[in-house]
């Protein structure tokens, strides 16, 4: 019973997606609950991941199909699972701000929070600050993260602050903002909660946010 | 340090007997062949239903809902076919004119549009303001290995229109050729171009000496941004050379691989290419690829690369192999690193002389920047000068003559003689000694050594304080005011830019 366990995880941190998918499969065919599958297989699984990135043994795109793997495994686990079984390490809208197509930076922070138990709500490229409130009401997210890779809609940062401000939702959110051109000097100018240089240290400030 | 005297602007194209080549025929062909059948095939998000458009009308599939346009083979090779080899980028007075393709040598761009600068008085990183675009223009301007020239960092102070504030502080502030890379919207090019205009002494001069371009860059993988695009059609309808640049990241927004990063890139700045001689045949086009690689421990764009320096500089070959001028684009000729540590050092000697050797008809390097082109640190500049300086004198090689190898000369002084005191040595030793801003000697004993970064402190000081561009007529720099201020009123542009 532990073996297959054991190989649930082995077979996700090497991002062998299908594999995961079909283990979990069997080990729920061999009887086990879905919550000792998640716990014991994936989140053991994708626990060694993370200690092995911070250490530097693991680079980001190995942590990114592990995460793909852990998905596959979720998929098949989801349904089974009770609300509790499945909580979230947290919800976060993400999005590009509006103007801006540059969206592979926020896929990357996107990809890695769900590898690490979050639960993301994209709002793609050129989201306007309409955007972010409508999702802010409608998900109750408790952190939104912006992105902008061109100092000319890196001012849309500010925009959608003042908007989550005016439609009363400003302390209901922590806001996250990150891209090339933004700096940790320029997130406090704008009044934002907390700057992330990079998609792994956006995940450790996400987790930090909603702690 | 050398004195720095007051001199009117100049440039100087690096020319190199040296050459290298890094893909042979076929592997030329190969590339070629995939750019094509990813244009074919896969295909470019166009997001203008204007340059769609135009697509559709050549012959171009276009799937106006995708917004993604597949370009036939055939219909690549007969736009190119309008596209110049050679064509010249104007500066304000004819002997600062750019022949690009005329086989004058490598010309060096003064680029970055970066967001930050490390002042030059306090030491403090700080976001960069129009009267920084206009000290660095200045700097540019008195530097002759800078041929070409872009604002340098964006003029935060200015919002909206930072971008014309930009060209408008290059104007005023140097001779040289100004190109912009941040004009990305089809309202603020109309302005830019009728500021060029103003300078030029009307549409028509403009056309026949374009001091005036824009580059354009697509976004990796496989897309333009609208704005961009609609942007350098207005140019191109104008006359004014439009570039097409590509920046894929080796295992992010392109494939791991440099052959098909290069095959991607190629796909995306030939799409431009394309449109641009569909929509106005004959403009002209060049073409930069610039390649990074991802760092796989933050996923960050990093440019400081070995395997992205040699792809960069193989995409010389292929934009001539489609009779398109190129502008070698190796780190911005700047660096992910920090000013004066060993890194840049053997980074920019190796960028440049790639760059050089590889025969790009334009390159990006004496621009000050640091840290990944998102930092301008002005004494950098006269680092890359010094650079510079040494990759001249190794690519142009030597003359071998009668008078050279100095028989005559040999003979006379003879075994155990000395050439020092020689006539000809006294001449010859000014070109064997090129002056350094840099290199200087204590003359007394108790003098302090000075770091180089402090002697290029105190020289770009100098410059700023001394050197007077020749100024533009007072009528004109009140027009340009007149232009920028119409288009910070412009409702239009604010609804444009704003989305």
């Amino acid at each position: 019973m532990e073996d297959i366990l054991q190989k649930i995880a082995t077979n996700l941190y090497e991002g062998e997606d299908q594999e995961v998918a079909e283990l979990v499969q069997e080990a729920l065919d061999q009887g086990m609950t879905p919550d000792e599958i998640l716990q014991e297989g994936l989140i053991a699984g994708m626990d060694e991941v993370g200690r092995d990135f911070k250490a530097g043994d693991l680079f980001v795109p190995e942590v990114l199909i592990a995460a793909r793997a852990m998905h596959a495994g979720m998929n098949v686990l989801r349904p089974l699972l009770t609300e509790t079984d499945a909580a979230s390490a947290g919800k976060c809208v993400i999005g590009t701000v509006k103007g801006d197509l540059h969206d592979i930076g926020k896929n990357l922070v996107k990809m890695m929070l769900e590898g690490a138990g979050f639960e993301t709500i994209d709002l793609g490229a050129d989201a306007g600050p309409e955007a972010f409130v409508e999702a802010v009401r409608e998900h109750r997210p408790q952190v939104i993260g912006m992105s902008a890779l061109l100092t000319t809609t890196m001012v849309q940062m500010k925009a959608t602050i003042e908007a989550l401000e005016e439609a009363g939702l400003r302390g209901e959110v922590k806001v996250m903002a990150g891209g090339a051109p933004v700096t940790d000097a320029f997130a406090q100018e704008i009044g934002a909660d907390a700057y992330a240089p990079d998609a792994a240290t956006a995940v450790e400030v996400a987790r930090r946010l909603v702690a | 340090m050398i004195e720095l005297t007051e001199r009117k602007a100049s440039i100087q194209p690096v020319k190199s007997k040296l050459r290298i080549s890094i893909l042979d025929d076929k592997e030329i062909e190969k590339i070629n062949q995939t750019a094509r059948d990813i244009l074919e095939q896969v295909g470019i998000m166009m997001p203008s239903d204007k340059a769609l458009t135009i697509l559709a009308d050549a012959g171009a599939d276009v799937d106006f809902g995708t917004k993604i346009v597949k370009i036939p083979a055939q219909l690549v090779d007969d736009s190119l076919k309008t596209a110049p080899r050679r064509y010249t980028l104007c500066g304000r007075r004819p002997d600062l004119d750019a022949d690009i393709g005329g086989d004058k040598g490598t010309y060096f761009y003064c680029s970055g549009e970066a967001p930050k600068i490390v002042d030059l008085e306090t030491g403090e990183r700080r976001h960069a303001l129009k009267r920084d675009v206009e000290n660095m223009a200045r700097i540019a301007d008195y530097l002759s290995i800078v041929s070409l020239i872009w604002p340098t960092v964006s003029a935060n102070d200015k919002g909206m229109t930072a971008p014309l504030h930009g060209v408008e502080a290059c104007f005023n502030n140097t001779e040289k050729h100004v190109q912009t890379e941040s004009v990305m919207d089809e309202i603020s090019a109309r302005y830019a171009i009728e500021m060029a205009s103003v300078v030029a002494g009307g549409r028509e001069e403009l056309k026949k000496r374009p001091l005036h371009s824009i580059l354009l860059c697509a976004i990796a993988p496989l897309a333009q941004d609208r704005g961009g695009i609609e942007s350098a059609l207005v140019y191109a309808e104008a006359g004014l050379p439009v570039g097409v640049m590509s920046m894929p990241t080796l295992g992010l927004t392109g494939p791991p691989y440099e052959a098909g990063s290069l095959a991607t890139g190629l796909a995306e700045v030939l799409s431009g290419c394309v449109l641009t001689q569909i929509a106005a045949p004959g403009t002209p086009n060049f073409v930069s690829i610039i390649p990074s690689v991802v760092d796989p421990r933050t996923a960050n764009y990093f440019m400081g690369s070995a395997y992205a320096q040699i792809t960069s500089a193989a995409a010389v070959q292929l934009a001539h192999s489609n009779g398109l001028p190129i502008t070698a684009c190796l780190s911005f000729g700047g660096s992910q690193w920090k000013l004066n540590n060993w890194q840049v050092g053997i980074e920019n000697v190796y960028v440049h002389l790639l760059a050089v050797m590889a025969g790009a008809d334009m390159s990006f390097g004496p621009s000050g920047m640091i840290e990944a082109v998102s930092l301008l640190d002005m004494r950098r500049i006269l680092f890359d000068r010094e650079i510079l300086q040494v990759v001249d004198t190794i690519t142009d090689g030597f003359e071998v003559n009668d008078h050279t190898l100095a028989f005559d000369m040999i003979r006379e002084v003879g075994p155990r003689g000395m050439f020092l005191a020689h006539k000809r040595t006294a001449k010859e030793a000014r070109r064997l000694w090129p002056p350094s801003i840099l290199f200087e000697e204590p003359t007394r004993p108790d003098e302090r050594y000075r770091d180089p970064v402090e002697v290029a402190h105190e020289a770009i000081q100098w410059i700023l304080e001394n050197h007077r561009p020749e100024p533009l007529p007072e009528d004109v720099r009140q027009e340009l005011r007149r232009i920028v201020a119409a288009a910070e009123r412009d409702e239009e542009l604010k609804r444009s830019i704003e989305g």
